[in-house]
Parts: C-alpha cells; structure tokens; sequence
C-alpha cells in the first residue's frame, strides 16, 4: 500500500479543531516543515500536545493556530523564553494544560498499550496535578496499598513525526534523536510521518534495527528533505541558530505578523531556497558531520580515527 | 590561576557528579553540561551520562550546534524519552542531576511555571518538562543559580512545579527513593539540606564573600556556622580543561554576562562556530545521511 503523498495534502489530513501530537524535542527533529505547512492550509483551532516544544509550538501560537496548548515545557533555550507562547498564555488568549513531562510520556504509553491509565511514583508534591483531575488522580496499589499516580491515557487525533527515511507503507526509521515520536505515533488515532527521504522497502529491510514505527501505524508518508529546518535532525544537519535567533528577534517584536504572512505565501521550496542557498544548508551539514565527542582514556584509539 | 566565578561553579557542580547511577542531560544548559563533562574527565570516568537521546554518551565540547551530533557520534545506544523516562527515572537509576529554576525555596521546591497568578501569570516560564517528577527521584539533587539574590531564593515559590518532596535518608527511603542531599550552587555560596525539619545550612562560602552577604540575598532561612569553609577554587587542571577543550566557545558565561550583553555575546558564539563549518572540508550531499 504506498501511502506517499505531498507535502501540499497534509490540509486534507488535519482537520480545524484537531488535537495533534508534535513530535521532536527542544531543538531536535520537530517536524517543521508539516508545521509551516499548517501555517499555509490555515489550520485554526488545533489542540497542540508537546513534551518539550521550542520553534515548533511559539509558530504555531504566534500564527493563531492554536485553541489550546497542552506541553510540558516550551523553550527557546538560550534564546529566551517562548515569546508567543508566553504572550498568549499572559494574556488569557491561549486556553493551556501545564502537564508533568513523565506524566505526559506515561499518559501516551498507557492509551499506546489500550489502557484508561497507568500508574507510576507521579509528580509528588507538585502543585500541576491537582489542578488538572481529569488527568492525574490517585491510586492505591492493589497488592501492598502504596498510593501512587494514575495518568490517564492520552489520545492525540493525529501525531506528525518527523523520521530520517520511510517506506511507502510508512516504516519509519531514526538512527539519531527520536524524542517523544514513538510513543505519540502509538498513541494518536492517525500517524503522519514526515521524512528526510522515502526509500524502497529493501532498504528498510537493510537497517530494520532502526524501525522505530512500524508502517501499520501509520497514515500517510510525505518526503521532507530538511524538513526538521531550522532545528536539527541528526545526523543529517545540525539545528540552525542564526535562523533560530532571527526567529526569536521576530517573535519578540510587533512584525511577527509580517514573518507569519510571508512563511504562509511562500511554498516549502522558496523557503528552503531562501534560508538554505548560498551554502548554508551544507554549513548545517558540516557542523553535523564534524562535531566529534571529547577524546578520552578510553575512546582514544576508537573515536579519533573517527 | 585567576578564574571566573562561573569557573568555580561549575568545579563545584562537578565534585557532586560520581559514577553511580545515570546523569541525564535535558535543556541544553552550558552550565550543567561542562560540570558533567568536567567531572568524566577527571574525577568521575565512570559517570555514566545521557543526552540528546544518546545513551552513555562519550562527553562532548559544548556548542550550540555541534553538541547533539558529537553526542550521537559517542554513543552505545539511542534511546526515545519513554524509554529513557522508564529505564532511568523510573526505575531508580538517576544519580545526579543539575537544575535551574526561576525561583527555589527552603523546602527544596523549584517554579519553572509562572510568576504570579497561574492562569493569568505576570510572566509565563517555560515548564519544568520532567522536573517536576525527577528532581524528587534522583539520588543528589544540585541546585545552580548564577545570580544569588531573594528574587531567586525565595520563602515560598509562587507555583511548585516539582519539589524535592522528601529530603532525609529515612523519608526517602520510607518512599522508595534514593537517599541523598540537596546541594546549592550559586555565585556566593554552597548551600545543602539533607534533613526534613533543618533549614539548608551554608555548607562554604566562596572567596571573598561574607556570611551576611548570602543571609541578606536568601529568602529563606539557613543555618550558619561560625567557621565556615572557603569554597575551593578550580584547579589549573580544570581551568585548562573547562577552556581548551569543554567549553572553548564560552557558552556556560553565557548566563552571567549582563541582560544588555547577552545577545552580542551570543552571536559572538555563533559566528565562531560559523567559521569552523564554512571553513571545512566539503559538507556531504544536502539531507542525507
């Protein structure tokens, strides 16, 4: 079954009001280029859920996109605090669920195994649980009595995940960071897999220690050669920090209107050929084919001939 | 050798890291990193470290965009946060962890939510990701804050977004949970608390600075002690490490230059690490592994 389709059809695959899973974390593999394309088909009203959103997440908020925010963490690290993000949320304009990041992976992998919940030593002590008790109660274990934290399980409609390749049928392979992709492609309704290269199954068969998303979970397949830009998808690129700054600069300023309508009217290759020509895209290659660990006692023989 | 104070804290971070248990590297925070890369070279070869999904990571010279590759590159294993969540939290294999927070309190309870009213915040902070949980669980929880002052320090936080929650040796173990200390690091002083009811005591005091200076930046109470230790001082071993090969970009001062500062230093970074890139060998072909 070939479930590639374009990059212009993911309009037709995320409806207004959907809840949907962004998969990636801090500066690592959001899966970017499905986000501007949200920004292009005008998607409105989506109920985003992140562990640990940065760009992907303060675009989304800043371009209206947004009728509710559920995250554990949204940052733009060293860049500040998420400008749109926190306008939002000061404001009163962004409705917002502040969920505990374990609490968060515990309730995607209780609906992942078909579970109304799952208990685990929870966010003792934290003021998050109690305000939200649709999610956090409560349990006694039922063999020694010890009270523990019961997650319910969490159901994104749609998850997009960004992945280094997959197949027509959506298998789907990571061989650097895969954050929180799995575990929200296991627990959406429907799994959209973005991803540096679509590959013949023979190649998949080849690396099948790297499957990390079987294509039976999986919806739809769309080919989005850095398509994690301006964040980072090892070990093909490293994150982008001067786009990132300008991002945060822009972000922070009364022109953000202006930086949304353009992302908006310009299709994914004038993008790329705008922030990517002039060898910056093989700048960000370098830095990631470059960056090397520290030497040490024990790696010395190993990793320097690296 | 003459230092700086965020040399100092990040020797004295370091000197907590051990080889037992796992130290998991979260937000890209220059100063936790460089303690942990600074203690697996010396002290602590066997500390055992994952970041960036990359598990038993070799460690890493600190950048803003080389860090998760060279992380990838040093690796036995690449994990997801599930797994991560379940095989280490979880599962009681956290060791120590280094955080920061906009504010801290005497009980051990960080705020990375929101100053003021919750839902109506005078200033939204980013979340606390898995803080909230995993601050209790780890076997040393460390505490760094770069600008001592009762801003920071403060009585009660406005929200707790995760809490020590149990600090003694037998209220920890009673919740099945490692016992170990909380441990300040800040630009005055090192501050510990290992006891429920016993406020944090001033466990040093750095070069030069006085008792009364940290009780005036503290909001909570502490304990003084009459003769009160000299933090020790980075070694020239560490200083040669710290700035030849951990950090020779200067990120972990990035959050000790002024606010006004800040950016130009920043951007100073990045064009250095412009540099080495442009100025290498051939990139490989565009988006592919």
């Amino acid at each position: 079954m070939n479930k590639v389709v374009p990059l212009d059809a993911l309009g037709e695959l995320v409806a207004d009001g959907d809840s949907v899973a962004v998969g990636g974390g801090w500066f690592s593999n959001h899966p970017m280029a499905a986000v501007r394309q949200l920004l292009r088909c005008g998607r409105r009203d989506l109920h985003a859920y992140t562990v640990v959103g940065s760009i992907d997440i303060d675009l989304l908020a800043g371009a209206g996109a947004l009728g509710h925010l559920s995250f554990s963490m949204v940052t733009l690290e060293a860049f500040g605090l998420a400008p749109n993000v926190r306008r939002a949320i000061e404001t009163g304009a962004l409705p917002f669920t502040e969920l505990t990041g374990l609490g968060l992976l515990v309730g995607l992998e209780a609906q992942g195994r078909g579970v109304p919940f799952l208990p685990y030593r929870g966010p003792f002590g934290s003021d998050i649980p109690q305000r939200y008790p649709d999610l956090y109660r409560t349990v006694s274990c039922p063999f020694t009595g010890e009270e523990l934290t019961a997650m319910r399980a969490i159901q994104p409609d749609v998850a997009i995940v960004h992945a280094l390749r997959a197949d027509a049928e959506g298998n789907a392979q990571w061989d650097g960071t895969s954050g929180p992709d799995v575990e929200m492609a296991k627990a959406a309704r429907r799994v959209i897999v973005t991803c540096e290269e679509v590959v013949s199954r023979a190649e998949i068969v080849a690396s099948a220690h790297m499957t990390k998303v079987p294509g039976y979970y999986v919806t739809a397949v769309i080919e989005a050669p850095f398509g994690a830009h301006p964040t980072s998808h090892v070990p093909c690129y490293s994150s982008d920090p001067w786009q990132l700054l300008d991002y945060a600069a822009a972000a922070g300023s009364e022109n953000f209107g202006a930086y949304v309508e353009r992302l908006r009217t310009e299709t994914e290759e004038a993008y790329q050929s705008r922030v990517l020509d002039d060898g910056r895209g093989d700048v960000l290659c370098s830095l990631a084919a470059l960056s090397q660990p520290l030497a040490t006692h024990e790696s010395d023989l190993d990793l320097t001939e690296a | 050798m003459p230092y700086g104070i965020h040399e100092l804290m990040v020797a004295r971070v370091a000197a907590e890291v051990d080889g037992d248990g796992v130290v998991v590297m979260g937000s890209f925070t220059p100063l936790a990193y460089a303690a942990y890369m600074l203690a697996k070279l010396t002290h602590a070869p066997d500390a055992y470290l994952v970041g960036f999904d990359a598990v038993g990571m070799a460690p890493i010279p600190l950048s803003f965009t080389g860090a998760e590759a060279a992380a990838y590159k040093g690796a036995v294993a690449r994990w997801g946060m599930l797994t991560e969540i379940n095989s280490i939290h979880l599962s009681n294999h956290g060791g120590v962890e280094a955080v920061s927070s906009a504010q801290f309190d005497g009980r051990g309870a960080i705020n990375l939510s929101a100053i003021g009213p919750f839902e109506a915040p005078k200033v939204r902070l980013p979340g606390g990701a898995g803080a909230a949980e995993v601050i209790k669980m780890y076997r040393k929880m460390v505490a760094y804050f770069p600008h001592h002052s009762p801003r920071t320090l403060v009585d009660r936080v406005d929200f707790v977004t995760g809490t020590r929650w149990k600090v003694g040796r037998a209220a920890r173990e009673a919740a099945h949970l490692l016992p170990g200390p909380v441990v300040v690091v800040t630009n005055l002083a090192v501050l510990v608390k290992d006891d429920d009811d016993r406020p944090f005591r001033v466990e040093s005091l750095h070069p030069g600075v006085a008792a009364d200076e940290v009780v005036a930046a503290t909001g909570f109470e502490l304990e003084v002690g009459l003769h009160l230790p000299t933090t020790a001082e980075p070694t020239a071993e560490q200083l040669d490490l710290l700035r030849q090969r951990i950090d020779p970009l200067g990120t972990v001062k990035i959050d000790f230059v002024p606010a006004r500062e800040r950016l130009a230093y920043l951007k100073g970074i990045l064009d250095a690490e412009w540099a080495r890139a442009a100025g290498a060998a051939p990139a490989p072909a565009r988006g592919r592994a």
